[in-house]
């Protein structure tokens, strides 16, 4: 007769089961990721799961909500500042000093001419199904690299205010790459990159069309991939990224 | 009965939340994670071993505790011997628990299945019990 019959008892599992089920829901809620844990836990993962779990937990809705109060707030901001400064002439000074230094630090929006650069991945590559990007030369895509480069270049050549598919750029921007995608100013935009700036359009082309510029450097890989053109007048937005700081003061004998 | 563990589950969940136990931070969670997987699989293994009158409780528990102490393990090896064993054990006991919940499945379905057609044959002799039951009609 077989050993084991007597000490199978039927049902009698559900005890043990449920026992080590608590344990389990013990565990499972010591190891889940938390808000205070998220960034501990996500540099452990892999590239593109961790771009996932970021389109995931970033609510773009609340964001879109909270940058336009960010530009309703300020625009308030500057009219309080007028209707202050139309009393009298002493403050009034102060006032255009104030309004020339937030135009200057990107604060408000600007209007003006310049030109508009278009940073596309190389279609030559695109749509060959998943996994396209396997094999493909690194060249063939717009890497943050190449948006900085352009940036700079559009600043060295006189344009006065820039900006990456509509995010301003400002005192303490950045544009830095996450995986497959850029970040401007902590955001992620999505290719095509468009990197408007205001300045004179004429000199920005010249500058910008340089042979052995960067643009020509992207042009090797793909003619496709680079599109300029000079606009009559354009509007940037404002900066609305963190202007909070929390280290930066001036130094104390200054007046 | 397939209710209480489910219970349990969200119990301990709810101890763990009660006594505010900070979650764990950094690797150690991901080990932990991962050795959750494998408290889940020795869980499915339990419940199925009780369907099939195969379940010994010594065996359950200790298969429990230690699946969870070597995958905790192998996920740390992995990590210093620079091989992704995460990987590895993910796979493993993601495949080992979707067999598993299949097979739960099907018995739970084949005991339903029984379980009606049972019903419906006992009806059909109760009909015929009560039709050979009734008196002949006199001719």
């Amino acid at each position: 007769m077989n050993p084991f019959v007597s000490r199978i008892n039927k049902e009698s599992w559900v005890a043990p089961v449920s026992g080590m089920c608590l344990v389990l829901g013990f565990m499972i809620c010591m190891a889940w990721v938390t808000q205070s844990t998220r960034t501990s836990r996500q540099n452990y993962l892999p590239l593109d799961q961790r771009q996932r779990v970021n389109d995931l937990n970033v609510d773009q809705e609340a964001y879109q909500r909270v940058t336009a109060e960010v530009s309703k707030l300020q625009l308030d901001k500057t009219r309080l500042e007028k209707a202050l400064s139309s009393h009298d002439g002493q403050s009034k000074v102060l006032n255009d000093s104030l309004q020339e230094l937030k135009v200057f630090a990107g604060m408000t929006p600007v209007v003006g001419p310049g030109v508009v650069v278009t940073l596309r991945d190389s279609p030559k590559y695109s749509g060959t199904g998943m996994g396209s990007n396997i094999g493909v030369s690194p060249d063939a895509t717009i890497h943050d690299v190449d948006a900085l480069k352009v940036v700079n270049e559009l600043i060295a050549s006189g344009a006065e205010a820039v900006a990456v598919n509509n995010h301003r750029i400002a005192g303490n921007s950045s544009l830095r790459c996450v995986g497959t995608t850029i970040l401007v100013n902590d955001v992620k935009i999505a290719s095509p990159v468009v990197i408007r700036a205001i300045g004179d359009p004429n000199t920005i082309m010249g500058a910008m069309n340089m042979p052995g510029g960067v643009l020509a450097e992207i042009r090797q890989t793909d003619p496709n991939m680079v599109q300029i053109e000079a606009v009559k007048s354009q509007e940037l937005p404002e900066f609305v990224g963190n202007t909070t700081r929390k280290y930066a003061k001036p130094p104390k004998d200054s007046k | 009965m397939i209710l209480l563990p489910i219970i349990a589950l969200i119990l301990g969940a709810a101890i763990a939340l009660a006594i505010k136990l900070p979650a764990i931070p950094g690797v150690y969670g991901q080990y932990l994670a991962v050795a959750c997987l494998a408290g889940f699989d020795t869980i499915c293994g339990g419940i199925r071993a009780g369907l099939e009158d195969k379940f010994r409780t010594e065996v359950f528990i200790t298969g429990f505790v230690s699946n969870v102490l070597i995958a905790f393990f192998i996920a740390w090896l992995g990590d210093q011997i620079y091989i992704n064993l995460f990987l590895a054990i993910a796979l493993v006991l993601g495949a080992r628990i979707f067999t598993n919940l299949s097979l739960i499945r099907r018995y739970g379905l084949t005991k339903w299945q029984d379980a009606r057609a049972r019903k419906r044959l006992q009806a059909q002799a109760q009909n015929q019990a009560v039709i050979a039951s009734q008196p002949e009609p006199n001719p």
